[in-house]
């Protein structure tokens, strides 16, 4: 594992607190949204499990992180996980797609049994469910992981985050090696299972362009490797080091004008780039100003089901865009004067 | 580089013929890192490294500062808690030393002069730039939004700024630097905040000028205003069992000076034993003036204007004045002839328990007005105790030495004390009265009294000296100073100078150039 930054290390571990309690028996969340299956759109239904949750987020965790909070610390035992998927597998009914998420790793068998994985994965094959997306860390994307008896097409979501070490070290605080991860990329594919990979764009400290060109870079790197990037804008999740960040006006979520370019740069690449900003439009996700935010999202949403391009876009804020990321490196933060996206007028918000 | 002035924590620095700090850099001055692990450079007079930007780092734990070999960054300067700021200032030369220019990236032109008063050395014009691209127009540090769509408005606004810069620069110089910070806290919390919390660090280590305070409700927080407050605990009156008078301020400074001042003397000199009564004068913002302390800066330093309304901040800081003074230990009566003032102060003083007469006059320094204190002061001071002017100057050394030196006074005052205040008090061949230092000035002979008393002191190069000691001659210092205060100046074990202090301890080791020592005796 490489070097820890201490540090930041101390600085993820002082802003985390002790999840709040939750009831056992209830799943995080369920929803259901617009997915692309093959070529066609269909809808996909996703539920988070409550579990013990990812256990590098119990050792340090990542500096944007927050699904810590919805996890229980002392673990939750198998008999409560089947009552949530008594839950879950309800909404599951009649779609073709489905996202089984828990704050941590599906694959890791400390908080996910394999014998529980195995029969969610059985029944959702009977139930005629043709793909199933799980999130793992690379660590635990090893073929004993996910050998289900019967199983849908399993889909790994892999937190790459950035294929450059010192993002990884100094900004997000995660010990994910390159190499590692191009091997894992493989194994997964060696065992019939396709990769994901998340990219954040403008994890904390970054500013405008130098996240803009790392998350480039990361997509680049990482196309030849998997079947889909997702393009994850940070967001600000509570009592993580990006919340005090933000509280602190040290750094502030991205524009959404970042997210598009990212995108038209990455177009040609071997896998397919997309993005749905987590909280996209409001003051913790990714923003522009308040006239444009629901049409970019529009747009993202249109080019993630492939419906259109992102061309021809255009807002009174774009230049002002333009003109803070060509100074951004030079602030030495990832941040932006107040109100500067509505450029200083009376508006409401941002 | 070369230190011209300084005020509170700011410097006037001339760098190269051209260029002084503060300075203004604009974008194009500054280059890329390649990578996230380098700085890249900032040009000020030649381009050199910045340090790398500060990964990972929690901006409330130190070091506060990111350094490269001759710049020391203070990142997020904009945006600092005011008291975390403040604590970060406290830092700064520990930090990066006097060699290393302070520069604070992105921070808004209404900022820049609070920071200049904390050290900042250096700023940029990114905020210009963001302000420039949506249309607004910067003036004298703050925006107003241009309907008319001008063209040029980035190189307008990019001169208003390094106007803005040369007035900040031009009142370090002038010591009114203080005066530009007042001025842009009035409708900004975030700067009133920063000042607000300011005021202990910069009485510490803030650089001391004899400059005019021209004063207003801001200045009670002043920090030679808040000082000279602090210090009137260390004070003494020159005689026990004296009559307190208390008579108003005057335009005229020292007060001694002022007509009206002379006309209450004249009055009061009259009376038998007139040594016993003891003059203090009432003023806002300082308070309380002993007559031995009108030399002492600022008490002969400001002006403020007169309404004759006291408001309740006013009050209880003349109450807490009062605390300090403790009129109840050292007075026997006290009298209150201070116009308009002395209902309040009448209040104040029977609230601590002391026999107080209010002369009641409207107009003291008028003829009823003298007339009435004559009469008051000849029943009031009839049967004290008989006050020689001998002692009484011994007291009036004692009270000063006090004020002026703490703890370690007595190496002045245990010499022969001759003459009276004001100008003719001396503390036998050790000090003598000097307008200049601002009360008891040293000798060379109380120089080196006041070096084995703990005083602070210089070694310097073994060179005659002549004139005043340059920072290329200081050698090494032992003890701590503040801008502005009296230091020893050694050499070779001898000591051969003392003057007033104008550099920091450490600036004078890490300067070239630049005068250091501001020397007044020579050996």
């Amino acid at each position: 594992m490489p070097k820890a930054f201490v540090p930041l290390t101390q600085f993820v571990n002082e802003s985390k607190l002790t999840p709040r309690e939750h009831p056992l028996d209830q799943p995080v969340a369920r929803w259901t949204e617009e997915e692309v299956l093959g070529e066609e759109v269909v809808e996909a239904g996703v539920a988070i499990l409550r579990t013990r949750g990812c256990y590098w987020s119990i050792k340090e965790g990542c500096s944007m992180c927050g699904y810590f909070n919805d996890t229980v610390p002392g673990g939750v035992s198998t008999d409560m996980l089947y009552s949530q998927w008594k839950k879950i597998r309800h909404s599951l009914k009649g779609k073709r797609y489905a996202k089984i998420y828990t704050s941590g790793s599906f694959l890791d068998p400390t908080e996910v049994p394999l014998d529980f994985a195995n029969d969610v994965m059985s029944d959702m094959a009977d139930m005629g469910i043709e793909k199933v997306l799980v999130e793992s860390l690379p660590e635990f994307v090893h073929p004993k992981h996910f050998s289900y008896s019967n199983s849908p097409k399993i889909e790994i979501a892999i937190g790459l985050e950035s294929s450059n070490p010192v993002v990884l070290d100094k900004s997000v605080n995660k010990r994910l090696l390159w190499p590692h991860f191009v091997k894992v990329c493989e194994i997964a594919h060696e065992n019939g299972a396709e990769v994901k990979a998340y990219v954040l764009l403008k994890p904390p400290y970054l500013g405008e362009r130098d996240a803009i060109e790392d998350a480039v870079q990361s997509a680049t790197d990482a196309a030849p490797y998997v079947d889909k990037i997702s393009i994850n804008p940070v967001n600000v999740q509570k009592n993580t080091v990006v919340e005090k960040l933000w509280f602190r006006d040290e750094w502030t979520a991205p524009w959404l004008w970042s997210v598009v370019e990212v995108l038209e740069r990455c177009k040609d690449l071997p896998a397919k780039v997309y993005s749905d900003p987590t909280g996209g439009g409001t003051r913790r996700g990714a923003h522009n100003c308040n006239d444009c935010n629901s049409k970019i999202l529009d747009a993202l949403k249109e080019h993630r089901l492939g419906h259109g391009n992102l061309k021809g876009l255009e807002c009174e804020c774009r230049p002002r865009w333009e003109v803070l990321k060509h100074q951004s490196s030079y602030r030495r933060n990832g941040a932006e004067p107040h109100g500067y996206r509505r450029g200083f007028g009376n508006g409401r918000r941002f | 580089m070369e230190p011209l002035a300084h005020e509170g924590l700011a410097r006037l620095l001339q760098i190269d013929d051209s260029l002084q700090t503060p300075h203004v850099i604009s974008r194009e001055d500054l280059t890329d890192s390649q990578d996230l692990v380098s700085g890249g450079t900032i040009k000020i007079d030649k381009p050199v490294d910045l340090p790398p930007t500060p990964l990972g780092l929690d901006s409330n734990k130190a070091p506060y500062l990111q350094l490269s070999e001759e710049i020391a960054v203070l990142d997020n300067a904009s945006s600092l808690q005011p008291q975390k700021l403040v604590e970060c200032a406290s830092h700064f030369r520990k930090e990066a030393g006097y060699s290393r220019l302070l520069y604070a990236p992105a921070v808004e032109p209404s900022d820049m002069p609070i920071l200049a008063y904390l050290g900042v050395d250096v700023f940029d014009d990114l905020n210009v730039e963001l302000r420039s691209a949506t249309g607004w127009s910067l003036d004298s540090g703050s925006w107003t939004k241009v309907n008319t769509k001008t063209t040029d408005l980035q190189s307008q606004n990019r001169e208003e700024l390094e106007r803005w810069l040369l007035k900040i620069r031009t009142s370090i110089m002038n010591g009114t630097l203080r005066e530009l910070v007042e001025m842009t806290s009035l409708h900004n919390p975030r700067v009133s905040q920063i000042l607000h919390h300011s005021t202990s660090l910069l009485i510490e280590k803030g650089a001391r000028r004899n400059v005019m305070i021209r004063a207003n409700n801001l200045s009670l927080e002043n920090p030679s205003v808040v000082d000279f407050q602090q210090r009137l605990s260390d004070y003494v009156p020159p005689a026990k069992n004296m009559v307190l008078l208390v008579l108003p301020c005057s335009a005229r400074k020292p007060y001694f000076k002022s007509s009206s001042h002379k006309r209450f003397y004249n009055t009061i000199k009259e009376v038998d034993n007139y040594l016993a009564l003891h003059i203090v004068s009432v003023t806002s913002p300082l308070g309380l003036v002993p007559r031995e302390l009108e030399f002492c800066y600022p008490a002969a330093h400001y002006d403020i204007a007169v309404t004759g309304d006291w408001s309740a901040s006013e009050v209880q800081m003349l109450r807490e004045q009062f605390s300090r003074l403790e009129p109840e230990k050292h007075y026997l009566k006290a009298i209150v002839h201070a116009g308009s003032s002395s209902r309040i102060i009448t209040e104040l003083l029977r609230e601590r328990k002391v026999d107080t007469i209010d002369t009641e006059a409207e107009k003291p320094s008028s003829s009823e007005g003298l007339e009435i204190l004559q009469e008051i002061t000849r029943t009031a001071i009839a049967e004290i105790p008989v006050l020689s002017s001998k002692d009484r100057a011994k007291g009036e050394a004692i009270g000063l030495a006090k004020f002026q030196y703490g703890e370690s006074s007595p190496f002045l005052t245990e010499s022969e004390i001759s003459g009276h205040m004001p100008y003719k008090l001396r503390c036998g061949d050790l000090a003598t009265i000097s307008p200049r230092v601002g009360g008891l000035g040293l000798t060379v002979a109380g120089a080196a009294k006041y070096a084995a008393n703990g005083g602070p002191s210089i070694t310097a190069e073994d060179f005659k000296l002549v004139g005043d000691l340059f920072a290329i001659g200081v050698k090494s210092y032992d003890g701590h100073w503040a801008i502005g205060d009296q230091v020893v100046i050694k050499q070779n074990g001898r000591v051969t100078g003392v003057g007033i202090a104008k550099m920091n301890p450490e600036e004078m080791i890490s300067m070239g150039r630049g005068l250091a020592v501001e020397v007044r005796h020579h050996a």
